[in-house]
């Protein structure tokens, strides 16, 4: 460790890295967005790194992010990105083709402990009354928390096995977000909220929700809110963060990276960070965060297991199952519908006044239809080949081409000039990810 | 009153100093220029410019971030008028008739109105933040998984019934939306569902590659197809003066009614700016005495959802201010640009930092202002766009509705997908489909499947719920009646004069 230190303190006056790539693997306004920008900005102002570009990846829990990291990255040294508890619980449920055991692990960073909160109003005083309700009738209890699979889920379901009521009867509504279920708790929508404290912090400090429990495994310093563990629930539970690398890195590079997020977490920087966003230092280094890692997966599959999340076979009218009917049928009947009405139509004489779009079709018309998908057919096979700027081009002469054909000259200057204004004014100042392609040399 | 006056005094002193007016100017242009980008919303605007702010003191970020919301609001108007490209769902209403007010040359009324709309709106609603934010919050809470999809269903029935020239033809174009929108994670239980084994599906059809693709890319099929046809190019006569009296005369309504629509439905978190949009705009085509001009090019159609569109942005602060609830992309990435000072927005905001809120709201005021300062001169200036020859412009189109789809997610998946929406875009409109119903059943879906689900899952199966509670009783209703209402009419009507005339002195 001394030597770590030792190493790493040089660094601070000379960057690790000339520029750094963070990919948060979800929407801006999360939780990894927030940890790969507050990474962004200590990393830069302690000076391990020059330039450091956070780039978003969002969808299906993380695991796009994960799936494009694995694929694209393999082997580069400069390159990290955010993951946590919940691209764990993604895993599991999808079933997915790539896991956390194909990137290299660097460090675990944060913990979000887990509230259980009440609205002021609510007739549950305590943990205990609570659990009693829970116990006697477990599906009239709502319980309010953040997505499908995600770590406030996983908890409920953790309570649940842990007071002997089966998890399959948790009566978990899922919303999209910490903001949604918030309003939900304090509009009396749902029995209980189960969210990460730090959403929460503000409703609580102004005493407008009760809270239950919490499940950090000490009482937290400036926050009066008894553990569960203290009232007889044996659970420790947070929502982990944490930072990997890609796969195939040279033990040179995982080394350098490592010292670097070493660095990073003992900066004053961070601290503040930690604070003002109320996340726990939760640094957690090699081999014993692969290790960390390794449990964690057995928990979750174990308890989402038990949960029954993904394929349930039930059929009520809260789950999945009866919805896509609905709609295909409707989508049938009404398409019927139409054919039906169309079909009478005809038999009348009066018929075509109604829809001029239906007058006898000429040549010329298929013509530019198909000038115009020539276009947009030659534009997805060049955009990644060959790059936005000639892809955008050849798209561009052809769709003008569709509506007049007399000056090919002057569309082709104009169809160069729109494009590579395109690329430059959106891929080069606004520095949006556009494929450079066969030009990136000259552009 | 007087106290909440004297704070927003002591908020405009704040305000306006020569710096913060600068960083008012420069938000608003930043996103107004970003918003006129398809694809390219408030949201990630906010979140790229977020590190550009870290240096300012939070007064100054937080006025520069009210331009910018406010101006990507008013930007998406104008590619909606001009190019039928509406930037994002919010603008999808203004793009109906706002687009054929731009081909018959009056592009530069539209704007104006849109302009203007967006103003009255904006500080309309602005006002009603200042006095109404906590009591409006309060009634919001009272909105459960059963109202938000009685809400819905409303938003469905209105417009599936309203818009086009038929029921079912509306209906086939929403289930089209509808059948879209299952693709994807099922958020409550996590499941994956027609999603092929394709990753980037999981997520759903992105709404953006949906309108992107039957606003734009249809219209430049169709265009193409029409040229095609009839190769004469019409030459039409073009008005750069801005709004005529009668004009001025036929838009101060819908403003009025857009903002009273507009403003409490943002305080409800419902899939955004959309179900505002589309009430106004049905709300205003109900009230006309010529509803057939709808369509066609009536301003009434621009100036209402484009008022109630600025109205509802305004609306999303509430929550947001005062309960620290984000109910869009945009307001929870202001919430992080919040806890990046360090400051929770929630109950306590407004007593624990007064002069922040109250500067920001002013600044709302100022960034008002500066839109229309910034955007009455341009609206002539910008209507020239229809000047351009027609290969150009719709290759212009073309190559940016390609390279929002692309930047969306860096999928080349989604290009393809914009591309086959363009093509059934161009067919539904050969065949006279409407296209609106089939992009509200997308964002709307969804959401009325969650909620719907959510309630039954509360209520432990019962169904009743939705007719038990209130407000979700009373929105139900009036879906019916929508739906339902014209046949009525029409049957009793046909009934009445059957039956009078056998009998003229019944009475």
């Amino acid at each position: 460790m001394l030597a770590l230190l030792l190493v790493a303190s040089p660094a601070a006056a000379q960057p690790a890295y000339e520029h750094l790539r963070l990919v948060a693997p979800a929407a801006p306004g999360g939780g990894w967005d927030q940890t790969a920008r507050a990474m962004q900005q200590v990393l830069q102002r302690a000076g391990i790194a020059r330039t450091i570009s956070v780039e978003n990846i969002p969808g299906a829990a993380g695991l796009i992010g994960l799936a494009r990291f694995i694929g694209a990255e393999h082997g580069s040294g400069d390159a990290a990105m955010v993951s946590g508890l919940i691209m764990l619980g993604a895993i599991v449920t999808q079933r997915s083709a790539v896991t956390l055991g194909d990137v290299t692990p660097i460090a675990r960073l944060t913990g979000e402990y887990e509230v259980l909160t009440v609205p002021v109003s609510s007739p549950f005083r305590t943990l205990d009354d609570f659990i009693r309700a829970f116990k006697a009738r477990p599906e009239s209890i709502s319980w309010g928390g953040g997505s499908a699979g995600g770590s406030d889920q996983i908890l409920a379901g953790l309570i649940a096995d842990r007071v002997g009521v089966d998890p399959r009867r948790v009566n978990y509504i899922a919303f999209s977000g910490g903001g949604e279920s918030l309003s939900a708790i304090l509009g009396g929508q749902v029995s209980v909220g189960i969210n990460g404290l730090a959403e929460f912090a503000a409703q609580i400090e102004a005493g407008a929700v009760r809270v239950l429990g919490i499940s950090s495994a000490e009482r937290l310093p400036g926050l009066d809110v008894s553990t569960l563990r203290e009232q007889g629930i044996d659970i420790e539970f947070e929502n982990w963060r944490a930072v990997v690398a890609p796969p195939g890195l040279t033990p040179a590079d995982r080394r350098r990276l490592e010292r670097a997020i070493e660095a990073m977490v003992r900066s004053e920087p961070w601290r503040e960070t930690l604070e003002r966003y109320r996340w726990i230092d939760r640094y957690l280094a090699g081999a014993a965060f692969a290790r960390f890692i390794e449990t964690e997966e057995a928990r979750v599959q174990d308890i989402l297991a038990k949960l029954g999340t993904g394929r349930t076979g039930e059929r009520t009218l809260a789950s999945a199952g009866p919805y896509p009917l609905i709609v295909l049928g409707g989508l049938v009947f009404c398409a019927v519908a139409v054919v039906f009405r169309r079909a009478r139509r005809s038999r009348t004489p009066d018929r075509g006044t109604r829809n001029p779009g239906l007058a006898p079709v000429q040549r010329s018309g298929w013509r530019s239809v198909a000038l115009v998908a020539a276009g947009a057919g030659l534009d997805l096979v060049l955009a990644e080949s060959a790059g936005f700027v000639i892809a955008s081009a050849v798209l561009f002469w052809f769709v003008a081409r569709a509506f007049d054909h007399r000056r090919p000259v002057r569309d082709a200057l104009f169809a160069v000039a729109v494009s590579t204004g395109a690329y430059l004014l959106f891929g080069r100042i606004l520095d949006l990810p556009l494929p450079a392609g066969v030009l990136s040399g000259w552009l | 009153m007087t106290e909440i006056l004297s704070a927003l005094a002591a908020g405009f002193s704040g305000a306006l100093s020569l710096s913060n007016l600068g960083w008012a100017f420069l938000g608003v242009t930043l996103g107004t220029a970003v918003g006129v980008l398809p694809g390219i919303g408030p949201a990630l605007t906010v979140a790229v410019l977020l590190p550009v702010t870290f240096s300012l003191d939070p007064t100054s970020a937080f006025i520069m971030f009210g331009g910018i919301y406010y101006g990507a609001m008013y930007g998406g108007s104008t590619t909606s008028i001009l190019l039928n490209t509406p930037g994002e769902t919010g603008s999808i209403a203004t793009a109906i008739d706002g687009y054929m007010m731009a081909r018959q040359g009056r592009g530069a009324a539209a704007l104006t109105t849109a302009a203007v709309g967006s103003f009255v709106a904006g500080t309309l609603a602005t006002m009603a933040l200042t006095f109404f934010a906590p009591l409006l919050a309060s009634v919001a809470l009272r909105f459960g998984p059963a109202e938000y999809f009685a809400l819905m269903i409303v938003a469905f029935t209105t417009v599936s019934a309203l818009l086009g020239q038929s029921l079912v033809r509306g209906l086939l174009s929403l289930f089209l939306g509808l059948a879209l929108g299952l693709v994807g994670i099922d958020p409550l239980t996590g499941e994956a569902r027609f999603a092929f084994g394709i990753p980037q599906l999981l997520d759903g059809i992105d709404v953006v590659i949906l309108v992107i693709g039957l606003f734009a890319v249809g219209e430049t099929v169709y265009q193409a197809w029409q040229y095609g046809r009839e190769p004469v190019e019409v030459v039409r006569l073009h008005d750069f003066t801005g709004m005529s009296r009668e004009e001025w005369k036929r838009s101060w309504k819908p403003w009025l009614r857009g903002t009273a629509i507009g403003f409490p439905l943002g305080v409800l978190p419902c899939g955004g700016t959309v179900i505002p949009t589309f009430l106004s705009y049905m709300t205003e085509k109900r009230l006309s005495d010529t509803p057939e001009r709808f369509g066609q090019g009536a301003i009434e159609g621009v100036a209402g959802p484009e008022a109630a569109n600025n109205a509802a942005a305004a609306g999303v602060l509430v929550p947001l201010l005062t309960l620290g609830l984000p109910s869009s992309a945009t307001a929870a990435i202001m919430l992080a640009a919040f806890q990046q000072y360090g400051l929770q927005p929630g109950p306590l905001l407004f007593s624990s930092r007064p002069d922040l809120v109250w500067t920001l709201i002013a600044s709302l005021y100022i960034g008002n202002v500066m839109l229309l300062v910034l955007n009455l001169p341009l609206a002539g200036v910008w209507a020239r766009v229809m000047l351009v020859p027609r290969p150009l412009l719709f290759g212009g189109i073309l190559v940016l509705a390609s390279l929002g789809a692309y930047t969306l997610n860096r999928s080349m998946l989604d290009l393809a997908l914009l591309y086959v929406v363009g093509g059934v875009g161009c067919a539904m409109r050969v065949y006279d489909f409407p296209l609106v119903p089939a992009v509200l059943g997308l964002v709307l879906g969804p959401l009325a499947e969650q909620h719907f689900r959510r309630a039954v899952a509360i209520s432990e199966g019962d169904l009743s719920v939705f007719l038990t509670r209130p407000i979700s009783a009373v929105l139900l209703v009036a879906a019916l009646l929508v739906l339902l209402g014209p046949r009525v009419m029409r049957r009793v009507s046909v009934a009445n004069s059957n039956a009078q005339s056998p009998m003229p002195n019944a009475q």
